[in-house]
């Protein structure tokens, strides 16, 4: 299957601010891809740059292959791609089947608009969208007259109407009921089979009804993961993301930790071993008595998603004996499995780094084998 | 289904027939009776209003439907009536030059009056003119999507400029005394013969007739649903695929153009067109009209500025003080009673009214008004189709 949409470098300042920070997207036509991310992190400026009402400071945009950088909305729209917006957008003062049939029109120049009758084929196109969309007995009420639930699925037939590959819905539960909300999961699961799709999502229940392929998270204007909904829910760096709460240990005992997580990921793979080890060892040491350490160990897991090179993080170690505690630590983490070469790498490194006497070291390490033997 | 289909194409033809038959009735009423009953002077005064009602049309393709508010129609209205006077003012001997020119020494006629020598020129003038001014202030402004507020004030803007420079140019279209045309003569008659007078009011009569009907064809298909659709949500109609800008443009054009035909209307049926037909208070006036009536009803545009400007007639004549109050009092009144204009309240409110007492409709009592909910009849009918 060939790229729908591609993306490259994208980035997008207004004064100075990078609302999209050199973000990188693919999407195999044919996909659902629903994309998630706390608030401000970029997601409407996503849309915004691919239906062409903002137009990026650097990157490429590319749709089927084109680049679509410097059309205007109405042409982009024309290439195929149709976008929801966040409130329901309809012309209130038309009835439903005049806002479909407006959308359906194939020739939408000024005079062919004007002069052209519709077209049977337009005319019959509209009767099943007003079937698919179930706003059959509603077929000549005002919109402004429809609930907001009907509102959004109106909308959602306007976008089809348009006949686009790819459709970029924005929050489409949002301010619905949980009924509303599954007819427009069905509604948009319904659709996947013959468009592509890009949905922004901020409800979980909801996300988790339609994604079925893969899910993208956005953080600071970048793609923060990409991958199944179990393997994002369950990413560290999705949930420190997620619950961004301001931390209750100290900036040592933070530092300590990201150490740790740091000699974690070091092959590229955070085992729950090593979570694990991690987690009973510092808490252990942060807090004394056990309720604290419980709730600690719950909150130190959402810190354990960043990945800061070890450079950073080695000098900002201020007595001995943390330099001594951090070694024990990462000792024993990269004991927990089998040592593999990457992480024999890094270690070493951290030695290096942590610059401790030699016997010193032997010793830590003596006593931390005999532990897993 | 199909049975529906069939009684809403039944009502729809039966609501046409009617309203042919209205319109008929009015024609003879306004072209046919009038013409007997009033005496020569008010004759000359419904025409003018007739004539108003016309720009009052344009004003409600743009502002009722389109909802872009125009403060600078007065420039189309003039640029309209100018370019008649202009063909009134030629109608002399070879070699002669409008008399205005001697008093500034211009020796040579300017040279964009040669046309306007040409009858079928300047008819086809004064329509093309306005549009094409109103087509490229449009283009300039809607390319860089001004709207809103700003479109307003940019349309006045345009207004003062073109008032200042009609005022000041006095060797070539006579400045601030304007172009008198009552004093001319048309095909040999005096303008302001009585003749001359009935022709205009008939050919006006005619003029709002097929000006309605034009504005009527232009907004009840797909192309006036989309003016409506720009005005409800624009950033929609863009992402739909349709470029508003082209849209836009036409519409002001052809507002325009029609603004100019009513102000050749009006310019003979008031004998002098001046400057003065591009001040601000005028233009504004223009829109209470359409207010008044009711936006994006085409009907009410009509209704509105015969009423305003009757009571006008009437009231300035009884009490000539009094009259800006209540012209005041009345744009109070429809912006904040009646915000749909008389048209609208009829529409909404009036005939649902008037329906109940008459007993044509049943009065609906319960919230969520089950009878009329178009789910509960349709199921209704899958009913009955199904016990047949």
């Amino acid at each position: 299957m060939s790229k729908i949409l591609e993306i490259k470098n994208l980035t997008v300042s207004f004064d100075g601010f990078k609302a999209l920070n050199d973000l990188n997207f693919s999407m195999e036509s044919g996909e659902l891809r629903v994309i998630i991310g706390p608030n401000g992190a970029g997601k409407t400026t996503f849309l915004d740059v691919i239906t062409g009402k903002v137009q990026p400071t650097k990157g490429r945009v590319l749709f089927k292959g084109k680049n679509i950088k410097k059309n205007p909305e109405y042409k982009i729209a024309r290439m195929g791609i149709g976008r929801k917006f966040q409130t329901p957008r309809v012309y209130l003062n038309l009835t439903v089947t005049e806002n479909l049939d407006l959308v359906c029109n194939h020739n939408k120049n000024v005079f062919s608009t004007l002069f052209s009758r519709p077209k049977s084929g337009e005319i019959i196109t509209v009767a099943g969208l007003l079937e698919t969309i179930g706003l059959e007995a509603k077929a000549n009420a005002q919109a402004a007259l429809l609930s907001h639930g009907e509102k959004q699925r109106l909308e959602i037939g306007m976008l089809v109407a348009q006949s686009p590959d790819l459709l970029l819905v924005d929050e489409p539960a949002a301010g619905l009921t949980d009924e509303e909300t599954e007819n427009v999961g069905a509604l948009l699961l319904s659709l996947a089979e013959s468009h592509s799709i890009i949905a922004i999502e901020h409800d979980m229940e909801f996300v988790r009804q339609i994604a079925n392929n893969k899910v993208t998270v956005l953080h600071q204007g970048s793609v923060l993961c990409e991958g199944t909904m179990d393997e994002v829910q369950n990413d560290p760096r999705v949930i420190e993301v997620y619950l961004g709460k301001a931390p209750s240990i100290t900036q040592q005992q933070m530092n300590m930790l990201r150490i740790a997580a740091s000699m974690a990921w070091a092959d590229g793979n955070f085992e729950p071993e090593q979570i694990d080890v991690i987690l009973s060892r510092l808490s252990r040491e942060f807090a004394t008595n056990v309720e604290h350490q419980d709730s600690l160990q719950k909150e130190l897991q959402n810190y354990l998603a960043k990945n800061i090179p070890l450079e950073d993080l080695v000098p900002k170690l201020k007595s001995f004996g943390e330099k001594e505690r951090v070694l024990k630590l990462s000792y024993e983490i990269i004991s927990s499995n089998e040592i593999n070469d990457r992480e024999a790498v890094v270690y070493q490194k951290l030695l290096q780094l942590l610059d401790l006497p030699t016997e010193m070291v032997e010793q830590v390490e003596a006593e931390i084998d005999a532990q897993y033997k | 289904m199909n049975v529906r289909e069939e009684i809403i194409k039944k009502n729809k033809r039966r609501k046409q027939l009617i309203e042919t038959a209205i319109v008929i009735g009015l024609v003879i009423v306004f072209a046919v009776i009038l013409p007997v009953v009033l005496p020569g002077f008010r004759l000359r005064l419904l025409g003018r209003i007739l004539a108003l009602s016309i720009v009052a049309l344009g004003i409600d393709l743009i502002w009722g439907y389109t909802g872009l508010l125009s403060l600078g129609h007065g420039i189309f209205f003039a640029l309209g009536g100018y370019a008649l006077a202009m063909h009134l003012k030629l109608q002399l001997p070879d070699g002669q030059l409008p008399e205005f020119f001697t008093l500034y020494g211009v020796k040579e006629l300017p040279w964009f009056w040669y046309p306007f020598d040409s009858f079928p020129v300047t008819i086809i003038a004064l329509i093309v003119i306005p549009g094409i001014a109103a087509g490229l202030l449009g283009y300039l402004v809607f390319r860089n999507r001004i709207k809103g507020v700003y479109f307003s004030i940019i349309t006045q803007a345009a207004l003062l400029v073109f008032f200042n420079f009609f005022n000041g140019q006095q060797k070539l279209i006579n400045g601030t005394n304007g172009l008198k045309t009552d004093t001319e003569t048309i095909f040999g008659i005096l303008a302001s013969s009585d003749s001359a007078q009935k022709t205009f009011y008939i050919i006006t009569v005619i003029a709002v007739v097929v000006v309605y009907y034009f504005c009527r064809w232009l907004t009840s298909g797909r192309f006036g649903r989309l003016l409506i659709a720009i005005r409800d949500d624009e950033t929609r109609v863009r992402f739909s695929g349709y470029d508003p800008t082209g849209y836009k443009v036409l519409v002001f054009a052809i507002s325009g153009a029609i603004a100019g035909i009513a102000g050749a209307l009006y310019t003979v049926q008031t004998g002098i067109i001046t400057p003065k037909f591009m001040e601000v208070p005028f233009s504004i006036e223009m829109v209470i009209w359409v207010a008044v009536g009711g936006r994006a009803t085409l009907i009410g545009a009509i209704i509105g500025t015969l009423l305003v400007r009757l009571a006008q007639t009437f009231l300035s004549e009884s009490f000539p003080e009094v009259w800006l109050f209540f012209q005041g009092a009345l744009f109070l009144i429809v912006v904040t009673v009646l915000p749909n204009g008389i048209v609208g309240w009829w529409r909404d409110f009036a005939w649902n009214k008037l329906s109940y007492v008459l007993g044509l409709r049943k009065r609906i009592t319960t919230y969520a008004s089950l009878e009329e909910n178009p789910e509960v009849r349709q199921e209704r009918e899958e009913l009955e189709m199904r016990d047949r």
